[in-house]
């Protein structure tokens, strides 16, 4: 307590200086040097206040003998009035310093005194004298009609923007306050004719900072203005929504999806120069974190939503190229991957993964046209679309033929992106030897859990490093889903798999991504179904 | 029903009384009931504000006591003036008490612990007025900072967002006050003529006039409007002001000429009446010959420079206002001898400074003595 006390005397300090420089924010330096601390004088404020509250009036005049000026300075700062709720806690400190019963003289004056005060926070402007006088004479007080003057004053403001750079700065404070929507949105859409950003960077940023805190709700064609005038918020609303992912529940992909349409990111991204800034964080995110598995999750779920909003807007055709969101990407691999599985017949999935292993088979094996950015750009690209990436084992699975060799490459590719060829080539063998064990596993009556850890064990002698494992891991999971014996072993298997518990979050991972995807795609199969939610149940309640 | 009509002229009083030194008797406990009154009274806005039969016999109530006592606002301070200001009755209250200087100490510690009692309230009425006094107080800052910070100020008044806002609530109190009655409007506008700045009132019906059809009012929360056609209120204007000669020529006399064929153009029903006095006023005017303009006789005749300037204005509205202005003018001058030498008619010359386009054509020609040759 002593310390914070202590805090709050170096704290008054310096917030009394910062006032008295201020005086009543008129000049443009005054005005740009408020709106940037107008957060952080709230919080003083606050504390201030917390600290009032607990003493009497007598005992704050002591401990704060300037409190009244500090007060009043605020109060004569129309930018702090019009800031959030710093009105609202100005009022709260000066209730703290009436005197309940006056002894004399100079508290009598105090209470007075704050009364004035309270009135010049409260009451109407002072209008001209005339007009006072008419609307009382109507018969309307101030409360009447103070949201139809805000309405007209913004409309006319809207309608004849001129002085827009102080216009921005006026509105800083006043971004959560509903009635001013409309200006925020036309200073965002307005196009000056200057080359150079006219808004003041501060207002950009508070608008931003309303936008995350859903503290305004303005269209998306304003908030795409904003961010595209403004890369700073972008940025900040990505961070944003990284933070978000990583303080919530790992691993639930629903509550992803929540949050990245909440995010508003995946619309804006329709608009190209977006989507590129989007894309280019999660690629940098990816890379970083070599490549882990929620990040690739949560750019499957970014994508699902960027091309369920492109859908809408667009209907028949996009309104930008292709190109201009996947510059690396040949259209026709690209046209392939934007495909939804939804929207073709599930017998010809095999045969869409099939080209799409062929194209980019081609983009990553072409030596000549190196500008293409090289396998990792085709992989990243192909990530994207978790509907055809997380499908490649199943299918593998589920066909009883010999495994195409398109779909082997495809998977080795899905899980080894920087294999050289030698190296993806063995992993095909590996991957083929495996399907074939398991395919005479299911054809036999009953399963082990041990059968199936050898099976997996294929080739673990010699280093089958972590993406291989990962793949087996997946392919064997896949397999306890669908087979019909598996769920018998499914238990045990996972068991002996989850040695690690970074393992196990993988698991949980792969479960919840499949019933997610089995939602998506309308794949019924309530025992595999059931089977996954258990297992899912299960192992959430370990970790 | 009963019970609920003596509740509101008892709170009526009671807001009459908060005003007034008569507070310095109120005791915490006063304080605290005159606040009850209020909150009960805003559940009622809220419980019967869609409920057409009780709605009306509320408004049918405050609209009588408003106008008895001293309504119209005769008083120095208004009361609750319809159904619509119960919604916020409490805001009312508070606001007169904290400004009433009258009250005694305990009683005003009482009041602003109850009016701000701080964060994370429990009770859902006190956390509501103490949202909507800080809400006045953020707008009230909001308004200072766009009016002094946003614009330009602009010299067309129709635009101006503080006479707008004047029109609007002349028209909606015009609209309330004719739904209660017929003929009351007439007698609320001739009352207004009376008690208030007149210079004012004028500007605001001419802002008035000129709104588009009613949209109405953003209110706190939403209310299905009992109020007839929106044109109304602009009809009851006009009718008034063509049944007083003396407000209109008052009106025509203040206001600018560009703002005065707006409002003739929009409501042809002036028209006649206007010209009629603008060829009053130029009858009243003759030659002085030594100095070569055309003057009056007595200080409050319109100079020629404004007769020229509203005739000007009127020609550059669109048509058929345009054309019967014109009509008007060949008429008089046809009366006056159809003369074409300035000097001899002033409708001549009035035509002649139009046509020419010489706008400014001042008491510069008239230097030349005797005649000149435009």
């Amino acid at each position: 307590m002593a310390q914070d006390s202590v805090d709050l005397s170096c704290d008054y300090q310096f917030w009394m200086q910062k006032l008295s420089v201020w005086d009543q924010a008129s000049t443009l330096e005054t005005q740009q040097d408020t709106c940037l601390h107008l957060a952080q004088f709230q919080e003083f404020l606050r504390k201030m206040y917390e600290a009032l509250k607990e003493m009497d009036s007598n005992t704050v005049i002591e401990r704060f003998p300037t409190i009244g000026q500090l007060l009043a300075k605020a109060c004569w700062n129309p930018f702090i009035l019009a800031y959030d709720e710093s009105q609202k806690i100005l009022i709260w400190c000066l209730c703290c310093l009436i005197n309940k019963e006056p002894q004399n003289s100079g508290q009598s004056k105090l209470n007075s005194w704050i009364q004035g005060v309270l009135s010049h926070i409260l009451s109407a402007l002072r209008f001209d004298k005339e007009v006072a006088l008419f609307t009382q004479g109507l018969g309307y007080a101030p409360i009447d009609y103070y949201p139809g003057l805000l309405k007209n004053v913004t409309k006319r403001v809207n309608g004849n923007i001129s002085r827009v750079a102080s216009l921005s700065r006026v509105c800083v404070p006043l971004i959560t306050l509903t009635d001013v929507d409309p200006l925020v949105e036309a200073l965002l859409i307005c196009h000056g004719r200057e080359p150079q950003e006219i808004l003041q960077p501060e207002f950009f940023e508070a608008v931003n900072e309303a936008i995350l805190l859903k503290k305004i709700s303005l269209p998306m064609s304003a908030v795409v203005c904003l961010w595209l005038r403004h890369l700073p918020s972008l940025e900040k609303a990505m961070l944003h929504l990284f933070e978000k992912l990583i303080s919530s529940e790992r691993n639930c992909l629903r509550r992803i999806e929540c949050f990245m349409k909440d995010s508003l990111l995946p619309q804006a991204a329709c608009h190209p120069a977006i989507f590129r800034v989007v894309d280019e964080m999660f690629r940098c995110a990816l890379l970083e974190t070599d490549g882990a598995l929620e990040i690739i999750a949560t750019i499957q779920v970014f994508t699902q939503c960027f091309v369920e909003a492109l859908e809408k807007e667009s209907k028949q055709q996009l309104r930008f190229a292709l190109k201009t969101y996947f510059p690396y990407t040949s259209p026709s691999l690209g046209m392939v991957l934007l495909q939804d599985p939804q929207d073709i017949p599930r017998g010809h999935w095999l045969q869409t993964l099939k080209h799409i292993s062929e194209l980019l088979r081609e983009a990553v094996e072409d030596q000549t046209h190196g500008s293409r950015g090289g396998p990792f750009e085709s992989w990243f690209l192909f990530i994207h679309f978790g509907g055809w990436a997380e499908m490649v084992a199943e299918q593998l699975l589920m066909s009883a033929a010999e495994p195409p060799t398109a779909l082997l490459w495809l998977l080795a590719f899905y899980y080894g992106p920087r294999d050289g060829r030698q190296q993806r080539a063995q992993t095909m063998v590996q991957v083929k030897a495996v399907l074939g064990h398991l395919l005479a596993m299911s054809r036999s009556s009953s399963l082990s859990a041990q059968d199936l850890q050898t099976v997996a064990g294929q080739g673990t002698d010699t280093d089958l490093r972590a993406p291989a494992q990962q793949l087996i891991r997946h392919l064997l999971l896949n397999f306890l889903l669908w087979a019909p014996g598996g769920h018998t072993i499914a238990w045990d298997v996972i068991t002996l798999m989850a040695h690690t518990a970074e393992i196990t979050h993988e698991i949980i991972g792969f479960l919840d991504q499949t019933l997610y995807r089995w939602n998506r795609l309308g794949i019924e199969s309530p025992r595999s179904e059931k089977l996954a939610r258990e297992l899912l149940k299960e192992l959430r309640t370990q970790v | 029903m009963e019970s609920l009509l003596q509740h509101l002229d008892r709170f009526s009083q009671l807001l009459a009384v908060s005003s007034t030194t008569h507070v310095s008797t109120w005791d915490p406990a006063t304080v605290r009931r005159a606040l009850q009154w209020a909150r009960y009274l805003r559940h009622v806005h809220r419980r019967f504000g869609r409920h057409g039969p009780i709605r009306t016999a509320l408004e049918r109530r405050l609209h009588n006591q408003w106008r008895q006592e001293g309504g119209f606002g005769r008083g120095p301070v208004p009361g609750l003036a319809n159904f619509q200001a119960l919604g916020h009755c409490d805001v009312l209250l508070s606001l007169r008490l904290l400004e009433n200087r009258a009250l005694g100490d305990a009683a005003r510690y009482h009041l602003v612990q109850q009016l701000f009692p701080g964060p994370g309230v429990r009770d859902a009425d006190e956390e509501t007025l103490q949202e909507s006094l800080a809400r006045l107080a953020r707008r009230r800052s909001a308004v200072h900072m766009l009016r002094f910070n946003g614009y330009r100020e602009n010299p067309n008044l129709q635009e101006d967002s503080l006479m707008k806002t004047q029109a609007e609530l002349l028209l909606e109190r015009l609209q309330e006050v004719g739904n209660a009655e017929a003929e009351r409007p007439a007698r609320f506008l001739s009352s207004l003529w009376e008690r208030l700045p007149q210079n004012n009132f004028l500007k605001v019906i001419a802002v008035a006039l000129l709104q588009p059809p009613l949209s109405p009012r953003p209110q706190e929360e939403l209310e299905p409007s009992i109020h007839k056609s929106p044109g109304e209120g602009s009809q009851v204007l006009v009718h008034w002001l063509l049944g007083n000669s003396e407000v209109f020529a008052a009106f025509c006399r203040a206001l600018p000429a560009g703002l005065l064929t707006l409002v003739t153009s929009r409501h042809p029903a002036l028209s006649p009446v206007y010209l009629g006095l603008l060829t009053d006023w130029g009858h009243r005017l003759h030659y002085d010959l030594q100095k070569g303009i055309w003057v009056g006789t007595e200080s409050q005749d319109v100079p020629w420079e404004e007769l020229h300037d509203r005739f000007q204005s009127l020609c550059q509205a669109p048509p058929p206002l345009k054309d019967k202005v014109l009509t008007a003018l060949e008429t008089c001058k046809a009366q006056d001898g159809d003369f074409e030498v300035p000097g001899l008619s002033i409708w001549t010359d009035l035509l002649l400074a139009l046509r020419s386009g010489a706008f400014r054509k001042r008491q510069v020609l008239g230097l030349s003595a005797g005649l000149s040759s435009v």
